[in-house]
């Protein structure tokens, strides 16, 4: 009973963490970059949804729109305003930059909507009355957030196996210069993938803001999280990062069920560490060969 | 006249006016003086990591933390005077971040950043849920240093042993960046491969380098402990590392000077915005992305072209800013290692 009320509670944040591990990992690939602020995306664009939908009162489809609007328009200003230019310069600068414009975006979230500490609820679609799924008891947005993500993971898979910019972004990652050869804008692919990063975030954010709450340091603790899934996958393996994500939501149940609460926590810490240090390929990832 | 305007001068008048702030201060701008030189060791311990030895590294407030908490438990736990707890909280600092210098062995870049931001956050962890030990959330008082055998309040008397060890640092920085060591950095930075082929052995001096960033940073917790008299966990936090990468890039990386420099204003920035958590995210955010789009060499790299007498040992070239991720070099042009289609 307890362990599959952990299995529950762990694949549901698993499935969270693996949306915005994809995000993370559709950047990487494409353009080098991890974006230190994709999990402030996920942020504003869950208090943008709230914006609209509870302090302005239109229907949840609304704010659902809105925030991935905002989640788009947000990754691509991102990329254009701040981080464009310093690609010709060095990685360094341009996660430097990142981590700097998640700190604005953070403070931004805690002058609009409250200081710190301030956990603001986001009304779930359905009722949140449990109800029961065979021996197991769950809350209805746990089989609604679980149901999208597959949803969208299988809309992603079709995406870049069906439609042109798809294609663009698959060949953008595997040979810049190949690419670029083809006539493929790069430039736009970089942008449209820190674009799409960002409406998964926001998408991400809409479904999962009734049970993870929204204040405005969520969004590094998800970051956090997300890239424990996506360096377990392997970094540059999308089918990884989902994988990594389920896998890491569960150790974190796990523990906090077996071990103590107070694991939960660190074990996404843990999971980067021990996966950076000794499997830095992941699970699926491509080994990458060192030249000289 | 031009002549005088070097950096030597600038350190130089600096530190003596620091010097004679207790005699004209109130209370509260001799805490400002204290955080200014605190934060002068902290900014400069990051800036030979990153601009020296060119490993974007986030643990640097984690080892604040780790120095702070080891100076104060040594003291409440084990009794040890302060003068004695100091120099072993700086030992157990740098111990830890020596540690460190392996998972650099294998990561560099993007890697090794996120290794060390896993690091920063568990050491957080640990400082808020390891009770027994270090009280948890509520973090501990730390009882005032005593400097009666100098006849000193303790807030004068923590002031003078500051500004004592931010000179003896700055200077010892200065001289070991203008030396062997400074070089072989410099070196490893520029490229790994071509520094091993000249004789620099990556181990020792990625383990130096990270020593040396600990040893800095574990001094400052120290002080900053002594300033407080009281620890907690939530000063180490991830806003703690944008103030110290923000001193590091507004004052100029790669340079001794401008850590002085972006320490000293940056620090007066952050008492001016004390009142409001948000502002100081936003102001600093925004500080930080300005400099790095717009002036990635810091103000010393306007000093520099302003000032024909302003000579440092082993400054970045004039465009600056030079950390090459070692295995991809440029971003648009070597993208990501190559990664098949999946899902």
């Amino acid at each position: 009973m307890l362990l599959t009320y952990a299995l529950a509670t762990g694949l549901t944040s698993g499935a969270l963490y693996a949306l915005i591990a994809v995000g993370l990992v559709m950047v990487y690939k494409s353009t080098g970059i991890i974006n230190m602020a994709h999990g402030e995306l996920f942020m504003i664009s869950g208090f943008i949804a709230y914006a609209v939908h509870v302090q302005l009162g239109l229907p949840y489809v609304s704010a659902f729109i809105a925030a991935v609007v905002c989640g788009f328009g947000l990754g691509m200003l991102i990329y254009r305003g701040a981080l464009k230019p310093l690609m010709r310069s060095s990685l360094a600068n341009v996660l430097v930059a990142a981590v700097a414009i998640s700190f604005i975006l953070k403070g931004l979230a805690r002058a609009i909507w409250g200081g710190q500490g301030d956990y603001i609820p986001f009304p779930p679609i359905l009722s949140p009355m449990p109800i029961m799924l065979g021996p197991v008891m769950v809350i209805p947005q746990q089989i609604i957030a679980v149901g999208v993500s597959v949803a969208l993971m299988l809309a992603l898979a079709l995406f870049f196996k069906a439609t042109r910019i798809g294609k663009w972004m698959q060949a953008t990652a595997d040979n810049v210069k190949a690419a670029r050869l083809v006539g493929i804008r790069v430039e736009q692919v970089y942008v449209l993938s820190f674009g799409i990063g960002g409406a998964i975030a926001a998408v991400a954010s809409v479904i999962m803001a009734p049970i993870t709450l929204l204040y405005p340091d969520i969004g590094f603790n998800l970051f956090l999280k997300a890239f424990a899934a996506a360096v377990l996958g392997g970094l540059n393996s999308i089918l990884g990062a989902v994988l990594g994500g389920v896998i890491v939501g569960l150790i974190e149940q796990l523990a906090a069920t077996y071990l103590h609460s107070k694991f939960q926590e660190v074990s996404s810490f843990i999971v980067i560490m021990f996966a950076l240090i000794f499997m830095p390929n992941g699970l699926l990832g491509q080994r990458n060969i060192r030249k000289v | 006249m031009s002549r005088l305007l070097g950096c030597r001068s600038l350190l130089g008048a600096l530190f003596i006016c620091l010097l004679f702030l207790p005699f004209g201060a109130n209370p509260y701008w001799l805490f400002v003086g204290n955080l200014i030189l605190i934060y002068i060791v902290l900014a400069l311990g990051l800036n030979i990591l990153i601009g020296f030895a060119g490993h974007l590294a986030f643990a640097n407030a984690a080892m604040f933390g780790i120095g702070a908490y080891a100076v104060g438990l040594l003291q409440v736990r084990l009794s040890f005077p302060y003068w004695l707890a100091l120099p072993s909280g700086g030992l157990i600092a740098m111990l830890l971040g020596t540690t460190m210098a392996f998972p650099a062995l294998r990561l560099s870049g993007i890697y090794l950043a996120m290794a060390t931001l896993g690091f920063a956050q568990f050491t957080q962890w640990v400082f808020l849920n390891w009770e027994t030990v270090t009280y948890g959330a509520g973090g501990f008082r730390v009882p005032a240093v005593d400097f009666s055998p100098l006849a000193l309040p303790p807030k004068i008397g923590i002031y003078y042993l500051s500004w004592l060890i931010a000179v003896s640092l700055v200077a010892f920085a200065w001289n070991a960046m203008s030396s062997r060591i400074g070089r072989a950095f410099v070196a490893m930075r520029d490229g790994e491969i071509a520094a091993e082929s000249l004789g620099v052995t990556l181990l020792h001096y990625k383990a130096l380098a990270f020593a040396m960033s600990g040893v800095y940073a574990g001094i400052a917790g120290g002080l900053f402990a002594g300033l407080l008299d009281y620890v907690a966990p939530e000063t180490f936090d991830l806003f703690q590392m944008i103030t110290h990468k923000a001193m590091v890039m507004v004052g100029g990386i790669g340079s001794i000077t401008g850590s002085v420099i972006g320490a000293t204003l940056l620090v007066l920035l952050l008492e001016a915005l004390r009142a409001f958590k948000s502002t100081q995210e936003i102001a600093f955010g925004t500080i930080l992305l300005v400099f790095v789009v717009f002036c990635p060499g810091g103000l010393v790299s306007i000093c520099r072209r302003y000032l024909p007498h302003w000579q440092e040992p082993l400054h970045v070239a004039q465009h600056a800013a030079i950390l090459p991720d070692t295995d991809s070099g440029d971003v648009s042009d070597s993208p990501p290692p190559p990664a098949r289609a999946e899902l």
